[in-house]
């Protein structure tokens, strides 16, 4: 009997018992005829065969409460109705910011149309102070958090190469969405900060630039899913090297 | 998905449970995935297909999700490690408890999470082809050859361990 040789395929569909009769029947005669391709597909249908055996027991799953569906129709409808009452809380700081926070808010109130205006406030009210939160104070929270806002950004910049290093980060979040400032230092203590958070309303598409503002200089550029400010002493050098390694590497 | 009975969804949320509980390999994660499939459904349900469909749609809502936890824990580690911090040691398998009783499936959880996504639906959960490739987000080529590749990693760690007498006595 000559029946057509079964692709790898067919076997794992032979398997799974997805192949028409037809072809099944080929295939079983094929398998007859072939002892050693038979041992292989046994092996792969006893083991499917063992995971399902093990797996059959639905019912010795650790028991949970059972998610009723109108019940949670009803808390998704809540919580979108609080979304929105929420929208009026301008800032979030975590870890230590009750006191920050109140004055971050104070700040994002002012927010003008100035792109990443945000930029220079939080790195004003935090690059210098001891209240970055995020080395000691909550890993949980802040993994939830950032997981929760900035799941896609890249690798994480290293300024190793220009003497700055990482300090500590802050987490913010104001009308235009969540925002992080990311501090680094050098070994004379001079800060720059490195500010990002999606896109919002008003700068969804922003132009690359820089602006200057009293003693602070903010470099700004959105790439992949971000805007990203730099933001430093308007009187140093470095600043648009940084600029551009971080461009590079974010 | 309120056109089920109660009976049928219950059964449906088990047998998510079941795939998350062995795609996350820890139970209290598994729960909070498929309660957040749950509430991506009903956000959705303008999506809904028909009562057919509406399995491998709530396995690929699920498997998205998990997916994206496991970028989010990535990314935690890398800004972990940034900071300084050593990277939380490989959040432990809690399945251990879970594994005890049926030592057999030490192989399984030991597979790659794609593999394992993968035998669940096809062996476990009876899809077909192109319902895991709907499911899954990938090709019915992919599907193929990634199940290829799963059965044959399986049998190595299934043949390195042979399974234990109690559970020979199932077959």
């Amino acid at each position: 009997m000559t029946t057509l040789i079964p692709t790898e395929q067919e076997l794992h569909a032979y398997v799974d018992d997805r192949l028409t009769a037809t072809r099944r029947a080929e295939v079983e005669s094929w398998l007859a005829a072939n002892p050693q391709q038979a041992q292989r597909i046994d092996a792969w249908r006893s083991d499917a065969r063992r995971l399902r055996t093990a797996l059959a027991g639905l019912h010795e799953l650790p028991a949970t409460a059972p998610l009723d569906l109108s019940r949670l129709d009803r808390q998704l409808r809540h919580r979108r109705r609080r979304r929105f009452a929420s929208a009026a809380v301008l800032v979030l700081a975590l870890g230590l910011g009750g006191f920050a926070g109140w004055q971050a808010k104070e700040a994002t109130l002012q927010v003008d149309v100035l792109p990443m205006a945000d930029a220079l406030q939080a790195h004003r009210l935090f690059a210098d102070t001891p209240a970055l939160d995020i080395r000691a104070s909550a890993p949980a929270a802040l993994q939830a958090w950032l997981g929760r806002h900035f799941s896609r950004v890249g690798e994480l910049p290293d300024l190793a190469a220009y003497g700055f290093e990482p300090v500590g980060a802050r987490l913010l979040s104001n009308e235009q969405g969540p925002a992080a400032l990311l501090v680094f230092e050098d070994g004379g203590g001079q800060r720059v900060s490195l500010f990002l958070r999606s896109p919002g309303e008003r700068f969804e598409r922003m132009p690359s630039g820089e602006r200057t503002e009293g003693a602070l200089q903010a470099r700004y550029w959105s790439h992949g899913a971000y805007n990203f400010a730099l933001v430093g002493a308007a009187d140093d050098a470095r600043g648009e090297r940084l600029r551009e390694v971080l461009g590079v590497s974010l | 998905m309120h056109d089920l009975d109660e009976q049928q969804w219950r059964e449906l949320l088990q047998r998510l449970r079941r795939f998350a509980l062995w795609l996350s390999r820890e139970p209290g994660g598994a729960d909070d995935l498929v309660q957040a499939t749950v509430e991506r459904a009903l956000t959705r349900r303008d999506q809904q297909r028909d009562a057919e469909g509406l399995r491998p749609w709530l396995f690929a809502i699920l498997y998205r999700l998990f997916l994206d936890g496991k970028r989010r824990e990535r990314l935690h580690a890398r800004w972990l490690s940034w900071f300084g911090h050593a990277p939380d040691e490989a959040t432990g398998n809690e399945t251990e408890s879970i594994i005890l009783a049926q030592a057999d499936l030490e192989a399984f959880a030991r597979l790659p999470d794609e593999q394992r996504a993968l035998l669940l639906l096809v062996s476990v959960e009876g899809l077909s082809y192109r319902e895991v490739s709907q499911a899954l987000d990938i090709p019915m080529g992919t599907v193929m050859s990634r199940l290829s590749r799963a059965r044959a990693a399986f049998r190595v760690l299934a043949e390195g361990k042979p399974a234990p007498p109690a559970l020979r006595r199932l077959k």
